[in-house]
């Protein structure tokens, strides 16, 4: 038996676990829905095609042989495939920090700038607006060696010798690749991290003001520190959309020059279309799906660590 | 904590769903996206075609020739769907297949392995009956060849030559090299090569593996497959030898970048002087520069012996195994195969890309002097006719992954001066890897 206040902090307890659960169930009946369509189009067919990883199926024809772990000790094995992940994480590791950089740039320039602020977080939200072909696309053309307008420029300001062909050469495709991604995709992360900005006190920064504190210092001790949620937000999503790169690639390289720029999500298309290869593309679509899961899952629990409630 | 970490594992599986489900989720079976449907007059029958569309000229002659078909049979409705680029024809075939998109009516290049795969069915032999001797798989005539295969040579700017001094045509493979010397001297890219479309870059290659291996021993293929021949062969390493010199010293520099359907603007402003292509580029160059004075020669081996491309090979007009379940649709389609081959249909679809007639029926039309000098090849006994390294059959036919990563191997070595007989052990120890993988 315990005391009346035990008791009356138990029926609190109670009630408050039933008001949860309620609203937990009310919440699952909007979710339900959408849920079941996901799971009947999406989460069924994918695990149906786990099966196809371990076949040497050509994705046309009815002959599926079952070939065990073949799939996955050629990827194991395959020169290709290692190239294409060191092409990947090359491709990854130097979109996340130059996105996030750009956009955190972004997003506090468009902060504290005066005049324009609408037009400046237009201007740099736009190229998100453009799909990844056609982005390619613009700078397939931006980029061409022989008529392309960057060329062009050199030439006409008598840099010509310095005029490339930055899809042509391995040197400078992946180069070209990242800084084009980068600058469609930043817009996209500045929204995040200037909702983050704007929800950070004013008064914390007044008060470091008054305590002699530049704007350099406060960037380093209040803003960055309090960011740490969007910043969690868009390393996460930066990462799942660089490790899944597809559209670029295909439009402005093809994965070349020979195998410079092929990565992952790339090789996948290639082999399981191309080369009607489907059972050995599926095998690769598995690694990546385990890959990314863990990336992602390494990447949530180092960030949220460092994340500060105020 | 745990309603985060749950929520933080939900949108990674999502993510990863989403590439998976893009790559697993096709399946072996074809829907075609059309049928019969009745409209007020009666039956009307509606199929899907699909070809090789990056050839604009080409791409214009066959939907005109499908409208003027469908305006002649009002009950026939043709839909278009060939929205793919220059780039693989392959690819966007099997990408088609896998939506359940695979065309009732198709151009197919790579009749063995959708033979095989049971996707087409054999051409109807009142059909068969149009064509002189078409190419056989496995005893059986599966396609209606469009065209026949046209020599490839090296179309050039009349002017380039004139302005580094060239008079004479060469007779050797040094000679042609001495040419290209001459071209760099006055100042101008001898060669454009659309090498971002790597079956473009694959010309030059199959050039020098004709000459070296093929007008020697076409059935090089299959002994290849037996592993009684290697790439890493003195003959195919000459021939790799010769490729990378080429383009190390006489290839526009921005050769990997440039697709196909730009070389012909390449050449015609006088970046580049030469162009090593097919006829179809004749009215492709014609097109971007009425006035542009160009001549057409096929480059000779170094004892001065001319091999070109000009053997038949399986490839044309095929029906779908879906369509030809259909016998509305399959007349529907044989219908427009006759129309399309009927003498003066053809003729304009010949004249459009400077294409050589397959019928039987003699079909005319004005040829260039170029076009003529590219059927004075074909005419010629004394000319070796030969093969691409993926257009044989039969025995002959290599592992279909192998052509496209063989040709990017070839990019990687140029780029990166690679040792061409080290390539050579490479790429033999991926083709056998590949034979033994499609044996599986």
């Amino acid at each position: 038996m315990g005391t009346p206040a035990s008791t009356a902090g138990l029926r609190i307890k109670e009630k408050s676990r039933r008001k949860k659960s309620s609203a937990n169930s009310f919440a699952l009946i909007f979710i339900l829905p959408s849920l079941v369509l996901y799971t009947l189009f999406v989460i069924v067919p994918t695990l149906g095609s786990v099966y196809l990883s371990f076949t040497s199926w050509d994705g046309i024809s009815e002959d599926i042989r079952f070939i065990g772990l073949a799939n996955f000790a050629e990827i194991w094995q395959s020169p290709r495939v290692h190239n294409a992940l060191k092409n990947t994480l090359i491709l990854t590791v130097s979109l996340v920090l130059l996105e996030n950089v750009a956009a955190i740039a972004m997003a506090l320039m468009v902060d504290r700038v005066r005049w324009f602020k609408n037009l400046f977080r237009s201007l740099f939200y736009f190229p998100t607006l453009l799909s990844g072909v056609v982005m390619g696309f613009v700078w397939t053309m931006i980029l061409n060696y022989n008529f392309g307008v960057f060329n062009q420029i050199l030439n006409a300001v008598g840099l010509g010798s310095w005029a490339l062909d930055w899809l042509g050469n391995p040197d400078y495709a992946m180069v070209s690749i990242i800084l084009s991604t980068v600058w469609k995709g930043a817009g996209y992360y500045m929204i995040i991290y200037l909702a983050g900005l704007q929800g950070i006190p004013t008064e914390l920064s007044e008060a470091a003001s008054i305590d002699g504190a530049n704007s350099r210092q406060q960037f380093r001790f209040i803003t960055f520190p309090l960011l740490a949620g969007s910043l969690t937000v868009c390393m996460v999503l930066s990462t799942i959309s660089a490790l899944k790169i597809f559209d670029q690639i295909a439009v402005m390289t093809d994965g070349g020059p020979g195998f410079a720029t092929e990565t992952l999500t790339y090789i996948i298309y290639k082999v399981g279309f191309g080369e009607l290869r489907q059972g050995f593309g599926t095998a690769l679509a598995l690694v990546l799906f385990v890959l990314i899961l863990i990336v992602t899952v390494i990447q949530v629990q180092v960030l949220r660590k460092r994340e500060v409630q105020h | 904590m745990i309603g985060r970490t749950a929520k933080g594992w939900f949108a990674v599986t999502l993510a990863a769903s989403l590439v998976l489900s893009a790559c697993g989720s096709g399946s072996g079976d074809v829907q075609t996206t059309s049928g019969a449907a009745a409209d007020g007059g009666g039956d009307k029958v509606s199929f899907t075609i699909g070809y090789a569309s990056g050839d604009p000229a080409a791409r214009k002659a066959i939907s005109d020739t499908v409208e003027r078909f469908m305006a002649a049979n009002p009950n026939i409705e043709i839909k278009d769907i060939s929205d793919n680029s220059a780039s693989s024809y392959l690819d966007w075939l099997k990408t088609k297949d896998a939506v359940g998109e695979f065309p009732d009516l198709v151009e197919m290049r790579d009749t063995e392995v959708f033979a095989d795969a049971g996707k087409i069915v054999e051409l109807p032999s009142d059909l068969v009956e149009l064509f002189d001797s078409p190419p056989e798989v496995d005893g059986k005539v599966w396609n209606a060849p469009l065209a026949l295969n046209v020599p490839q040579g090296i179309i050039y700017s009349k002017k380039a030559y004139a302005d580094a001094g060239i008079t004479d045509l060469p007779q050797t493979y040094d000679e042609f090299l001495e040419i290209q010397e001459k071209l760099k001297a006055s100042g101008i890219s001898p060669l454009v090569v659309g090498g971002k479309d790597i079956f473009h870059m694959g010309f030059w290659v199959n050039k020098f593996l004709i000459d070296d291996v093929y007008a020697k021993d076409p059935d090089w293929n299959s002994k290849k497959t037996a592993q009684e021949a290697a790439f890493a062969d003195e003959n195919v390493v000459q021939a790799m030898t010769d490729f990378k010199f080429l383009f190390q010293n006489y290839v526009d520099k921005g050769w990997l970048s440039t697709p196909d359907n730009q070389t012909a603007s390449v050449l015609v402003s006088g970046k580049a002087a030469q162009l090593f292509s097919g006829t179809w580029m004749f009215s492709q160059i014609e097109e971007a520069d009425p006035s542009f004075e160009y001549g057409f020669y096929a480059v000779p081996d170094r004892e001065g012996h001319v091999n070109v491309i000009g053997l038949p090979s399986p490839a044309g007009w095929t029906l779908s195994a879906e369509a030809a379940k259909d016998p509305d649709k399959t007349e529907a389609i044989e219908s427009f195969i006759r129309y399309f081959f009927e003498p003066e249909q053809y003729s304009l679809y010949l004249a459009s890309l400077n294409g050589i007639p397959s019928t039987k029926e003699k079909v005319e039309y004005e040829a260039s002097p170029a076009m003529q000098s590219a059927l004075d090849l074909m005419n010629d006994p004394e000319v070796t006719k030969s093969l691409a390294i993926n257009n044989w059959w039969g025995e002959n036919l290599i592992p279909p992954q192998f052509r496209n990563w063989f040709y990017k191997k070839l990019q990687e070595m140029v780029v990166s001066d690679g040792d061409v007989s080290d390539y050579m052990k490479q790429i033999d120890t991926e083709y056998d890897n590949q034979v033994k993988t499609n044996a599986m």
